[in-house]
């Protein structure tokens, strides 16, 4: 198996200028996968600039040096191939696909938008317009209002996982203008942080030399540090109710600050439990009872959000009838109780160590699928070598680890409830 | 009511379905749409015959108990309350219900909320045994498998289970051509208006389809797509999209938008209306037809990484034609001609055969 494994596939190269680059060839089907990051996230915008990180990426196929926007589009759509750029809590992620004859244009095409953006104020301005568009549309949904509001009552304003209400961020969108965004890409951009993973139909070799080749000579800023306190949790239990008119549908989310990060040692086994707990509608505590028994819901679960470079909430979020919010509180609260008091039975840990390994497994099946795993790998300093050893780690962690995590990470008893929808 | 058991997968005996599945990392799930219900499961190789097992097992043996309705139904349900609070989807519904008078494309898949509360087991179990047996099924595995074994499996487990007793019944019901427009308003809560066209277009199985396949993408693929320029870019709303919705019979190819704030319904439907006579009067450019080509030739190579993505593909296929519509697509759009994409703009998107719903937010 030795000569099959990640480790010995995958080619890593460092640029001089700090651009790290992974190779992994994959023959099976004539595409390429490209997924890449950047430490230029919401958690690096300046005060009252929330949503510049996203409209900083937004605006890098708008218009650069020597292309329009048109042309960036049309050279890209006229091959089928795909290239997005977004920003997320941290980082900004790229990721594209395109057949592995195009990857070259893939690849100037991303240079070209990180290198040399021209951030036109027409296409700002109708930029703004549509990211407002999609905040009032966002506003709409349920789920997302429950959310918001719960990251506003467990996390303190200046907490990247703190969420502002869509007032503020529509008010500091309206100000932003090209030059904050140019100052922010001048700021943050830069070959540093820059990891790129390739996986596809494609020589390792040629990778290395046309990333050298199209971004060897960028220079810029070092890259921002991440230096976030973890978030104590909340001193007592809190309820929240968010007014929506005309939905027929509840979406309620119990939850508090995790204390969990990617980089926490018992991170596996804290992932196990939860995995036990509500990973998944159809068979997971949570699901079995109150789906699937007491038929309160479509949808039951639990998780760790965004327990990567920071400690996002955990919680569980649950749809119900207006008429069933109650029982489906109290049910659901009980069961993560029991699961407290009680930890995880011992057929449960055998079952999510297989079904993790196992679906692990089947999301490395695809190109796209090894792309982000490598980069996630990369990301938390875990090294290739973490997707090679990465079952026997999960098969490692014992019951009296998981019943640890459990009672470090769950607190089901100080938890803040946030139910949002229409209720008379 | 699948999801709930058989005698040989249960939870009393603690083999119950999902967490079978779920025990091997599975991506597993069924779903229901205008032409057919599906079963899925996508595991580490060595569980396929777990899967073959399983569906074969649950194709006729299934309790359809009565005490699992009750709950399944106040699931369901709720499914359908998450759908109705999409005011996007909820549009979408009434379009599809104002277009279709008489053929069940009328109703959404997931039924209308009485019918859903209402509905009783023993419909359900007719529902069961008129449709669920081997004769009315398709059974389709993609991945790294020896055939000669997996044929074996498949014979082995589905073999044995018995044919109808009843031919399976054919949908006779056709609709008839629509006889002038169809025009309706929906107001509720909300924050960005929508406006939604469709108009009636032929079955999948169709000369026409590759053509529609093609105006699809040259309509609303992307920033350099007609629509994109007309709309988006001219700020008449911040999202389009135009779908040829294929279906065993006769469907529809619907254009859907989300207004920019301020911009009027009838402002931006007139827009989508500009663009459509531009196609009846003018050839599309060859470059467009490349572009649409390329981009539907590069989807189905980008499926072939993921097997559960080439084998939903190729159930919608057999779903509505035959499974090798996926295979001979690439073929029949590289068929389609300037003079095709003019000639079904012309005849199909007429102000008679058209639908077109409004979605107001209320104050």
């Amino acid at each position: 198996m030795k000569e099959y494994s990640f480790q010995s596939r995958t080619q890593r190269y460092k640029l001089p200028n700090g651009i790290t680059v992974l190779a992994l060839e994959n023959r099976a089907n004539p595409t390429v996968s490209l997924s890449g990051l950047l430490m230029a996230g919401d958690y690096f915008s300046p005060a009252n600039q929330h949503g510049i990180a996203g409209l900083t990426a937004g605006m890098l196929n708008k218009g650069t040096a020597s292309r329009t926007k048109l042309e960036i589009a049309e050279a890209l759509e006229s091959v089928g191939a795909r290239l997005a750029i977004s920003a997320n809590t941290f980082t900004v992620s790229v990721s594209a696909q395109s057949l592995s004859r195009d990857f070259g244009l893939v690849l100037s095409t991303l240079a070209d938008e990180l290198l040399q953006p021209s951030f036109p104020a027409d296409e700002l301005t109708k930029l703004k317009q549509r990211t407002t568009a999609s905040i009032k549309h966002n506003q709409e949904e349920t789920r997302v209002r429950a959310i918001e509001r719960l990251t506003q009552v467990i996390y303190p304003p200046q907490n990247p996982f703190y969420q502002p209400t869509a007032e503020q961020l529509l008010n500091e969108i309206e100000e932003m203008s090209v030059d904050a965004i140019g100052t922010f890409h001048r700021e943050r951009y830069g070959p540093g942080s820059l990891l790129l993973v390739v996986v596809g139909d494609i020589d390792a070799e040629s990778v290395h030399e046309q990333v050298a080749n199209l971004l060897g000579d960028w220079s810029g800023p070092a890259p921002g540090a991440i230096d976030l306190p973890f978030t104590p949790l909340q001193a007592t239990p809190t309820r929240e109710f968010v007014p929506m008119k005309d939905k027929p549908n509840v979406d309620i989310v119990i939850g508090h600050a995790s204390g969990l990060r990617r980089s926490s040692p018992d991170y596996l086994a804290a992932n196990i439990a939860n995995r036990a707990l509500g990973q998944s509608t159809l068979s997971s505590r949570l699901g079995l009872k109150v789906r699937d028994e007491m038929g309160l819901t479509y949808g039951i679960n639990s998780a760790f959000m965004e327990s990567g470079l920071g400690d996002g909430p955990f919680l569980v979020s649950v749809t119900v009838a207006p008429s069933n919010v109650e029982l489906a509180i109290k049910a659901s609260l009980e069961i993560v109780d029991e699961f407290v008091a009680g930890g995880i039975r011992d057929e449960e840990l055998q079952d999510e160590q297989s079904a993790w390994t196992g679906s692990f497994k089947i999301g490395l099946a695809t190109n796209s699928g090894m792309a982000a795993q490598l980069a996630s790998a990369e990301l938390h300093g875990l090294g290739v070598h973490h997707l090679d050893i990465f079952p026997e780690l999960v098969t490692a962690v014992t019951k009296s680890e998981v019943n640890e995590a459990i009672r470090r990470y769950l607190h089901p008893e100080r938890a803040t409830t946030v139910i949002a929808g229409t209720l008379d | 009511m699948l999801f709930k058991g058989t005698p040989t997968y249960n939870k009393r005996a603690g083999t119950q379905i999902a967490a079978v599945l779920q025990r091997h990392g599975g991506v597993f799930n069924a779903d229901t749409w205008n032409d057919r219900t599906r079963y899925y499961e996508m595991l580490p190789r060595e569980q396929l015959e777990l899967a073959v097992h399983l569906e074969a097992d649950r194709m006729r043996n299934s309790f359809i108990a009565d005490e699992d309705r009750q709950s399944e139904m106040i699931v369901v349900r709720n499914e359908l309350e998450r759908g109705e609070n999409e005011t996007d989807r909820v549009l979408d519904e009434r379009v599809w219900s104002a277009a279709f008078r008489e053929h069940p494309y009328h109703h959404p898949t997931i039924g209308w909320r009485s019918d859903v509360e209402g509905v009783p087991t023993a419909r359900l179990k007719e529902f069961y045994d008129t449709y669920y047996y081997p004769n009315n099924a398709t059974a389709i595995v993609v991945g790294d498998f020896d055939e000669r074994t997996t044929l074996d499996l498949i014979s082995n487990h589905f073999g044995p289970v018995p044919a109808s007793p009843r031919p399976v019944p054919p949908m006779y019901t056709v609709e008839p051509p629509q006889e002038g427009e169809y025009r309706f308003i929906l107001r509720r809560a909300g924050q960005l208006g929508l406006v939604e066209i469709a108009w009636h277009i032929p079955e999948t199985k169709h000369p026409d389809t590759p053509a529609f396949v093609v105006l699809d993408q040259i309509l609303s693929a992307g920033v350099s797509s007609r629509l994109y320029q007309a709309l988006v870019e001219k700020q008449l709303a911040v999202s389009v999209d135009a779908q040829s919705c294929q279906f065993r019979d006769p469907g529809l190819f619907r254009i859907d938008m989300t207004l920019t704030p301020g911009v009027k319904h009838e402002t931006a439907e007139e827009a989508v209306h500009g663009e459509i006579e531009k196609l009846k009067n003018e050839d599309v450019s060859p470059g467009e037809l490349t572009k649409a080509r390329n981009i539907i030739v590069s989807q189905l190579i980008y499926l072939r990484d993921s097997p559960l993505g080439v084998a939903s593909a190729i159930s919608e296929a057999e779903a509505v034609v035959d499974w090798k519509f996926y295979v001979d697509l690439p073929a029949m759009v590289e068929a389609v001609t300037a003079s095709d994409i003019r000639r079904i703009a012309n005849e199909y998107f007429t102000i008679d055969n058209r639908t077109v719903g409004y979605f107001i937010p209320k104050e």
